[in-house]
């Protein structure tokens, strides 16, 4: 009797505390946020929800709405459309689609809501001029932490052995996986002593960005994969972060294993001993500006493809991508990792129109010439990469 | 054993009416009765398969109530089904000890000694081990009887427990049943359409009709004097005359056919069948009738060998072309083979004969309420087939049979059936002219309207042209395997 | 008449439990049942938009179930409907993206074509099962997948966007192949809903009154007493697969224009193993396949809705269905012995 009394008053509280957040906030700024994963994946998703969470402790009165883990596998039955028209009616003003998989669905929903900002991550509508004028893409120039990322895997490796495990084949993972070749390829020569040319770098594409049994390749299982065949360093392209997991546990049975993951400052949190560090995203830089610009009336649709802070590539105000160093990494190739860095960073404040160790002569894949001797890799064949660099094992598409 | 006042009611029908009975140990009790007269309905509510609508039933003067089989068990009252309900796949031990108390694990080994010793006692030749799926109708039988005895039943009630069995089966059955009620004081109930078991069996006999008790008879006494308590006149046996004219055509022939299947194998079946010829199979079950009446129809394909319908070759087509030749098959197993449980009669009559794409459910309706009134079918056009009586269904599926095939095949058009209504179907088949090739287990009956016999013992045929020329006891013989 | 409304309270009994029981977990997530039950019903109903999105739902979830319908009538578990529904998309897709014609003749061209694919793919399960003695379940698992990495094969090969694939989607279809809404509140389109409509309409009429419908039946219930009372089962066997196919082409045809406008990875969704749980709620009545589809399609949307403002997880819906298709299976059992005492044995 009296348990069911409690059980009733608990149910009362519960009721009465709910009412405060019901009440509406006149300042309110309301934003939507849909990602393609589950917002905790320590991964992609988890790095465009804290980038949300980031903008609603900065800017009074911003408040987010998000949908996680729209894809076919985890809500067959949603569609961009769905969610977005519940964004719309709670009166989302920005919408941010979080994926290149919305880059089509964006277009078409942006049409039908011509006074709602959206904004899709890493797609190039502008770019190729089929957005409609409420439209804008950002994308952070991760390729920069790449370049360190690769060069870090380099400097660890006693194998020569890195492998690195890919989501699909686009022009974006090719790019991005291509930089972590050139830091890697870079740094083994100049830095640890090796010679380039010993130097095997290995793609393996699970089939989405992150993996979904039964459809993509395991994670897990590929990661195993790679070290029982001699690679010592496991790079990831892909949202979640398994192959850290697999070298922790590899470490603990005493194998001189590491990896890199990928996309969120907690990449490295569930083995970082075996984490030589992460390239991670900071969204809540762009994502706050690209708001104050709406609430002040002045944002326009753009491209937008952000460099990171060269002055602190880690301030978490004002840099949107950076590579944070892990507990894996010894002393020695940290100090090294530093010269690199500083080498880095003095090109790229030189030159803003390309990237560092992005010069010819470079080749492709099947061996067509991408950059003569002395020539430089303009941004956009970067962005546009069709296949990956030669020297590169793994496939093009 | 006592019943009181058992009423019970399927919508319009009143199975059982007011039956009031007492049944006494160390008795063995004959139910008789015609097709749909109420013996099953009055057994499966002692068994406990059904409640009664009214009444009572009382052990050893106390009323008692139960709701299921299981129930009834524990009050000491198995039933024996027409076809014994067993699981296939488990070995006799098993099924033995399925239903005793205290799990499987527990009595296996006391369970084993107790299965020995009562074969033993009954000589009974059952091998724990074999899986039940392996043994006959008659050893599964006998594995019931035990399995009822174990679970300590003192009324035991048989539904027509002879058919698929042979004649020393049945007798070697008929001693097991006399010594349970003489030396266990039990109280045995047997329902049976034969005349004769109930004779040679049954200390008295109750008999039903339309749902009432109608009488009862000590033995011995007469099969006439109980064939009028039946039907409260004499049946004239049957005498028919052959019909077979010299010369007419061959409609079927088999040649050089070779059948096979997982237990059996006839090789080199030369056959023919004449128009208007009635071919009656005799034989244990098993003996390769099945296989060669579904070869005739077209259902199994020969491993070898031509067969020819009415001089078309349709080796190896579908049944659906032989049924286009005339060929028409109804298997034993009404509900399994012939006839679709949910559906109505009329449904049935609309398959048949509403070949056209929008189906007149008038028309059908209409028709159906013919054949009804024509095959006396007690049953309405809208009532789920199953809800007839097994007697009923079989009627039901002569009146499906075209009126002009070619030939017919029929899988013991008259299993289950009182005499009456027995003759009433081969009165209905012979008007049809149509061949007809037929098992039964009635030697009688294949005595009576066969034209020629054949004869199966493990995949061998003999075939007796002149069916004049031997006699039961002779056919008895061949059965047994002893062809010469 | 006793019968249905024991049928009918028993149906609606399993439906207040479910509710009941989904009411006390969303109490123990801290949640007002209330709330989210609001929340949910603005989800589907609060303007047209939100009744749009639940019909664009019920079209290819209602001529999916309409279709299995058909197979479990003939007694066939036709698991293989999402991959019916997949091939009708990838068909529909060609039309809408290569097939230049005007919208009157383009979009009736891309149904048609739906169709023809679903009917061929069902045929093939069909024919796995007759001919190769497969059984539908298998083949049907083993066609889905095959149908998926159809659609995949598609999307990042020959049809992928002229800017290079990301393997989500082909280009968008031509323009003319963009479906024609009611009206700005109304936005589904009228010819799929005639169509879903007169499919419910004629799959009814046809079961019941057509000899096709009654062989169906008899095959359901008894495929070799059905052969022997002269019913060719094999043929009867391949038209349930193949209607029912043709019928699923349709829906996934409506779910690419529709929804998509584009070719997508699966672009069924999972609405063909949502209209087997339809089909088995019903218990195969043809009549009845609307309203259950309705209201599914109602729950989803309404628990999407949920799902981002309350931001309760959207598996609610999916326990939420559970529980009902639980409680109904269960309650229909009971139904069953209840009316089972009137009959005859």
């Amino acid at each position: 009797m009296r348990n069911k009394l409690l059980f009733f008053m608990a149910i009362i509280m519960t009721l009465l505390a709910l009412i405060p957040v019901a009440a509406q906030d006149d300042e309110e700024f309301i934003f939507g946020m849909v990602l393609v994963g589950p917002r905790d994946d320590r991964g992609w998703s988890q790095a465009h929800y804290e980038g949300g969470l980031y903008v609603e402790e900065r800017i009074p009165g911003a408040r987010m709405l998000y949908f996680e883990s729209l894809n076919p596998s985890d809500t067959p039955e949603t569609t961009l459309m769905d969610v977005v028209s519940l964004f719309v009616d709670e009166g989302a003003q920005v919408i941010f689609t979080t994926s290149d998989a919305f880059e089509e669905d964006t277009n078409a929903v942006a049409r039908e809501f011509p006074d709602v900002v959206f904004i899709n991550v890493s797609g190039d509508d502008v770019l190729v001029g089929t957005a409609p004028p409420n439209l804008g893409n950002v994308m952070a120039q991760i390729e920069i932490p790449r370049l360190i990322a690769g060069c870090a895997a380099a400097l660890t490796t006693q194998t020569g052995k890195i492998g690195y495990l890919g989501p699909l084949i686009n022009a974006e993972t090719r790019r991005v996986s291509s930089s972590a070749y050139l830091g890697a390829r870079y740094c083994y020569e100049n830095y640890a002593g090796g010679n380039a040319e010993d130097l095997e770098f290995k793609v393996v594409w699970i089939g989405f960005w992150f993996p979904i049994p039964g459809v993509t390749l395991d994670a897990t299982e590929q990661s195993n994969a790679f070290f029982d065949d001699g690679f010592d360093v496991v790079m990831s392209g892909i949202d979640t972060a398994e192959m850290v997991i697999v070298a922790g546990q590899r470490q603990q049975e005493g194998e001189n294993v590491y990896a890199i993951p990928y996309n969120s400052l907690e990449g490295c949190n569930q083995a970082p001993e075996a984490c030589l560090g992460v390239p991670y995203y900071n969204w809540g830089v762009a994502y706050k500006s690209i708001i104050e610009e709406v609430q002040a009336g002045t944002w326009e649709s753009r491209w937008d493809w952000v460099a990171p802070d060269y002055e602190d590539m880690n301030n978490l105000e004002t840099s949107i991508t950076g590579f944070a160093l892990g507990e894996g990494l010894s002393e020695e190739n940290a100090a090294l990792l530093q010269e690199f860095i500083d080498e880095l960073v003095a090109y790229q404040m030189e030159n803003q129109d390309s990237f560092f160790l992005w010069q010819g002569p470079l080749n492709l894949q099947d061996g067509t010439i991408l950059a003569e001797e002395g020539e430089t890799v303009s941004l956009e064949d970067i962005w546009y990469l069709p296949q990956l660099l030669e020297g590169m094992q793994g496939d093009s598409e | 054993m006592q019943l009181k006042n058992i009423h019970k009611r399927f919508g319009q029908v009143h199975a059982n009416n007011n039956i009031s009975v007492t049944f006494h140990p160390g008795r063995v009790i004959g139910i008789l009765g015609e097709n749909g007269a109420g013996k099953s309905t009055l057994m499966k509510i002692i068994a406990g398969y059904q409640p009664a609508d009214s009444g009572e039933i009382w052990l050893d003067g106390r009323p008692v109530n139960y709701h299921d089989p299981r129930d009834a068990i524990s009050h000491g009252i198995g039933m024996l089904q027409q076809d014994p309900l067993d699981i296939g796949a488990f070995s006799v031990l098993e099924n033995f000890v399925y239903g005793q108390s205290g799990g499987i694990l527990l009595n296996r080994k006391t369970s084993r000694q107790q299965l020995i010793a009562l074969c033993q006692q009954f000589n009974f030749e059952l091998d724990p081990d074999t899986p039940v799926s392996q043994l006959s109708i008659a050893q599964r039988q006998q594995l019931e009887i035990i399995r009822l005895l174990g679970l300590g039943v003192k009324v035991l009630i048989l539904d027509e427990p002879t058919t698929g069995i042979s004649a020393a089966q049945k007798e070697q059955l008929f001693n097991t049943l006399k010594r349970l009620a003489k030396e266990q004081n039990m109280t045995i109930l047997l329902v049976s359409h034969k005349l004769e078991d109930v004779l040679a069996l049954c200390d008295e006999v109750i008999v039903l009709r339309a749902g009432q008790l109608v009488g009862d008879m000590q033995m011995p006494t007469t099969k006439a004097a109980l064939v009028e308590l039946m039907f409260g006149a004499q049946i004239q046996p049957v005498k028919r005359e052959s019909r077979l004219q010299p010369n007419t055509p061959i409609v079927l022939d088999m040649q050089q056919v070779h059948l096979h299947d997982g237990r059996l194998d006839i090789p080199q079946i030369n056959f023919s069948l004449r128009a208007g010829e009635v071919i009656g199979l005799a034989g244990l079950d098993g003996s390769g009738q099945a296989l060669f009446m579904r070869a005739c129809a077209g259902l199994i394909k020969p491993h070898a060998g031509r067969v020819f319908v009415k001089g078309q070759d349709l080796t190896g087509q579908s049944y659906h072309q032989f049924n286009r030749s005339g060929v028409i098959f109804a298997a034993s197993g009404r509900l399994e083979e012939g006839l679709i449980a949910d559906m109505t009669l009329t449904e049935h009559i609309a398959l048949m004969y509403e070949q056209n794409t929008w189906i007149n459910w008038r028309r059908a309706h209409q028709f159906t309420q013919r054949q009804i009134e024509r095959f006396n079918v007690r049953g309405k056009p809208d009532d789920p087939i199953q809800a007839l009586s097994g007697g009923n269904q079989q009627r039901v599926l002569m009146g499906l049979l075209p009126e002009n095939a070619t030939a017919l095949i029929l899988e013991q058009p008259t299993r289950g059936l009182d005499v009456d209504s027995a003759r009433w179907i081969w009165d209905q088949l012979l008007t049809k002219n149509s061949a007809i090739i037929y098992s039964s287990a009635d030697l009688d009956e294949i005595m009576t309207y066969s034209d020629r016999i054949i004869v199966f013992y493990a995949g061998r045929m003999k075939v007796i042209d002149d069916p004049h020329q031997v006699t039961v006891s002779d056919l008895g013989h061949y059965i047994g395997g002893d062809f010469s | 008449m006793r019968e249905r409304l024991i049928r009918l309270g028993f149906t609606s009994g399993a439906l207040i439990l479910a509710l009941g029981v989904t009411a006390l977990l969303i109490s123990m997530f801290d949640h007002s049942p209330i709330d989210v039950l609001e929340t949910a019903w603005d989800g589907a109903f609060k303007d047209g938009r939100r009744f749009s999105a639940v019909v664009n739902f019920w079209i290819p979830l209602t001529l999916a179930s309409i279709g299995l319908v058909v197979t479990f009538t003939a007694g066939l578990w036709n698991i293989g409907i999402e991959g019916q529904m997949i091939i009708g998309a990838v068909c529909a897709s060609w039309a809408g993206l290569y097939f230049e014609a005007p919208s009157v003749i383009l979009i009736p061209t891309c149904i048609l074509l739906g169709a023809i694919g679903g009917m061929l793919w069902g045929m093939l399960a069909g024919l796995l099962k007759l001919r190769f003695g497969v059984h539908e379940i298998f083949g049907g698992v083993a066609l889905n997948f095959i149908a998926a990495n159809i659609a995949i094969y598609f999307i990042s090969g020959p049809w992928q966007p002229p800017e290079g694939g990301s393997a989500q989607s082909t280009p968008p279809f031509q323009a003319a192949a963009t479906l024609p809404r009611i009206s700005d509140d109304l936005q589904f389109n009228l010819l799929f809903l005639l169509i879903t409509i007169g499919a419910i309409i004629a799959i009814g009429l046809l079961l019941m009154f057509t000899r096709w419908g009654l062989t169906l039946r008899a095959v359901g219930k008894n495929a070799q007493s059905a052969l022997l009372l002269g019913v060719r089962t094999e043929r009867v066997t391949l038209s349930a697969f193949m209607v029912c196919g043709a019928l699923g082409g349709i829906a996934g045809a409506h779910r690419v224009l529709q929804a998509y406008s584009s070719l997508r990875p699966s672009p069924a969704g999972g609405i063909g193993f949502l209209a087997l749980l339809v089909v088995l709620l019903i218990s195969f009545r043809a009549w009845w396949v609307p309203f259950i589809a309705f209201a599914l399609a109602a729950i989803i949307a309404g628990s999407t809705r949920v799902k981002t403002l309350l931001q309760l997880d959207q598996s609610l819906a999916g326990v939420l269905q559970g529980l009902i298709v639980l409680t109904i299976l269960i309650f229909n059992g009971l139904a069953d012995r209840l009316t089972r005492k009137d009959h005859h044995e």
